[in-house]
């Protein structure tokens, strides 16, 4: 038997080099869904990275609470300002709800002005705890971060999120962010003076700059799902804020919270509520976003995606397959006589059936070699000069390409190969 | 070795079809050469066709070396093609793109025969046919003369007990023709059962007996 395969793959790799282009046309259409299928299973293979990255850096069990500004409001003359989560009631949250992995409370005015050396900029002031840097922590600190001391002094210090350089971008991209980018003065500034150390003022009060967070650039920042982070300027402890007035005492603080676990999340999630139901009432005045459902949306979306476009690998195989069928088909009835000759030196029905499915595998294998190597082409250099992430292509990826052009070849060979078995030497050797 | 009795074919055409062979009976025994001649349409293809189990007969039955051809499997009959009988055909039949020692290797192929021994004996049975020097020429590179002792070459690997020839020498001018039915009545001589379809009178005569028929029937023996 393999000495009968080695020759049938002689004669087969023979016949593949004798008919160059249509074995090209052949080899073409089996590495299009090579290629397509090796784009899929890396597309979901990254998805899952995502999905580990997301664990590790941001959480998955994750919910926000934040104030509800789409309530009806019956009367306008009775309005009155809607109660506010203060730090207080954070405190007694993390006591009434205990084993959560974080709550971190975080309050913001929006614009703030940021005074350093005569110069003044706009920023935007975050007062945080230290439970802020336990989930998307995507940042080089340099000095320190805030402590639990400087939120329960009510310490001035503050630190400073200087912005990753800019990646290459279109024209379209670098236009908008000039339009849109209002706090590029204090980009500027953080960017350009090392203010570690440093007294600044915001909104005329002393801060000292304890530490300076640098954003990562896109291209090491861990791959997630979803992003949960907002777009950071300035930190402070969110006690220190508030004593001086930068935040005022109608500004509720928004609280993100990851329950640790994906068991324990409907639990806590319930505990929560039910905390701003016994705390605040019946009425719908906070939203509490079940976050952890919209990252597993997310990544089912994710998923269904890649899937669409493994069928889409598949349809491409298939094609791929007809068109092994149809030139299988054809050679068959181009070498009718040879099959004849070969019948008639006494090569049996398996031999003829062997040979040409032999020769339609090799087709396969060859196209599916040669589709792998577009496919690494197209995901890892190719994608990298187009600015795109490279795609994650795994060792197994290509293995399980190249089977499976195999295994489409072998499948659609056995018709045009039973054909050519069928035929009666006789016959076959009156074939002109 | 050979056994024919009221052998009948008739290719499917018309209502009634189209009779080839019409009733033929008669034996040969081993290490006999026999001459098949007649006219063109006789018969005479499609009788070597079922002698040499290339196509079954539509009546009558036919025995090969003591087996009755009828009850062979298609297996069966395969294997007797590549162990006990030997085709030399008038279009030489090789494939093109092939040297001519693989031409020669592969019925051994088919056979199980391993590489080094095939190799072997395709260059011993090339030399033996006069083509020492040319085994790596292909049959475009040969002459037709050349081509056909190719061709006589593919047809000994097996050693087979008979040889069928249609035509040999019909594609070929007169010194190959000699030179080929030197070696075709050389294998006579050796033991062979030689059975050679042709409308040459001087192959014919060579030949130690020779079945004239017309209209698919024999006239003489």
């Amino acid at each position: 038997m393999t000495r009968a395969l080695y020759n049938a793959a002689r004669t087969g790799l023979s016949e593949i080099l004798a008919h160059k282009t249509r074995s090209t046309l052949s080899f073409l259409a089996i590495a299009a869904g090579s290629v397509v299928f090796i784009d899929a299973f890396s597309a979901i293979v990254a998805t899952y990275a995502r999905l580990e990255s997301q664990k590790a850096v941001s959480g998955i069990a994750r919910m926000k609470i934040s104030q509800n500004h789409g309530r009806a409001i019956a009367d306008v003359d009775d309005y009155q300002s809607p109660p506010v989560i203060t730090y207080d009631d954070v405190l007694r949250l993390r006591e009434r709800v205990p084993g959560l992995h974080m709550v971190s409370p975080e309050g913001s005015s929006w614009r703030n002005m940021l005074e350093h050396d005569g110069q003044r900029v706009v920023t935007r002031v975050a007062g945080i705890t230290p439970e802020w840097r336990k989930r998307d922590f995507v940042y080089d600190l340099k000095g320190r971060f805030i402590d639990w001391h400087d939120v329960d002094e009510k310490l001035r210090v503050c630190v400073l999120v200087r912005p990753a350089p800019p990646e290459p971008a279109n024209a379209l991209f670098k236009t908008m962010r000039q339009k849109y980018n209002f706090m590029g003065g204090y980009d500027l500034l953080v960017t350009h003076n090392d203010l570690l150390g440093r007294v600044i003022k915001i909104d005329g009060v002393n801060f000292t700059v304890i530490g300076v967070l640098d954003e990562l650039p896109p291209s090491r920042k861990p791959p997630r799902i979803w992003w949960s982070g907002g777009d950071y300027k300035t930190l402070a402890p969110v006690t220190t804020l508030m004593h001086y007035g930068i935040l005022r005492s109608h500004n509720s603080l928004d609280v993100s919270i990851d329950a640790g676990d994906e068991k324990g999340f409907d639990e806590a999630l319930r505990l929560v509520r039910n905390f701003l139901k016994v705390r605040y009432g019946d009425e719908d005045l906070f939203v509490v976003e079940n976050q952890m459902d919209a990252i597993k949306e997310n990544m089912a979306r994710n998923i269904s995606s890649s899937l669409v476009t493994i069928s889409l690998g598949m349809l491409a195989f298939i094609a791929g397959g007809i068109g092994i069928m149809n030139v299988t088909l054809a050679t068959v009835f181009a070498r009718t006589k040879e099959i004849g000759v070969r019948r008639a030196i006494g090569a049996g029905r398996g031999d003829i059936m062997l040979q040409f499915v032999v020769e339609a595998v090799m087709l396969g294998l060859i196209g599916g070699l040669l589709g792998t190597a577009l496919g690494w082409f197209w995901g890892v250099p190719a994608k990298v000069m187009l600015g795109m992430p490279p795609s994650p292509i795994k060792i197994w990826m290509p293995v399980v390409s190249v089977l499976i052009a195999a295994l489409t070849a072998f499948v659609f060979a056995i018709y045009p190969a039973w054909v050519a078995a069928g035929l009666k030497p006789a016959e076959a050797l009156r074939a002109e | 070795m050979i056994r024919c009795r009221d052998l009948e074919k008739i290719y499917e055409g018309g209502k009634a079809g189209w009779p080839a062979l019409c009733g033929v009976s008669f034996s040969i025994t081993p290490g006999e050469s026999v001459a098949v001649t007649g006219p063109s349409g006789c018969g005479k293809s499609t009788l070597l066709n079922i002698i040499g189990l290339l196509d079954e007969p539509s009546g009558g039955g036919y025995e090969f070396d003591g087996l009755d051809a009828a009850r062979m499997s298609d297996g069966e009959r395969s294997a007797a093609r590549l162990h006990r009988i030997g085709f030399v055909f008038q279009a030489f039949h090789l494939l093109n793109r092939l040297p001519a020692v693989e031409n020669v290797c592969l019925p051994m192929m088919y056979a199980g025969e391993t590489s080094e021994g095939m190799r072997r004996r395709a260059h011993e049975l090339l030399a033996r046919v006069g083509l020492k020097g040319k085994e790596r020429k292909t049959p475009l590179e040969l002459s037709g003369g050349e081509r056909q002792r190719v061709a006589i070459a593919r047809a000994l690997a097996n050693s087979p007990k008979l040889l069928l020839a249609d035509e040999p020498t019909g594609n070929l001018d007169s010194a190959s023709s000699r030179e080929i039915m030197d070696i075709l009545f050389g294998l006579v001589g050796e033991g062979m059962t030689v059975i050679i379809v042709t409308h040459d009178r001087e192959l014919a005569v060579r030949a130690g007996r020779n079945i004239k028929m017309r209209d698919g029937k024999i006239e003489s023996i």
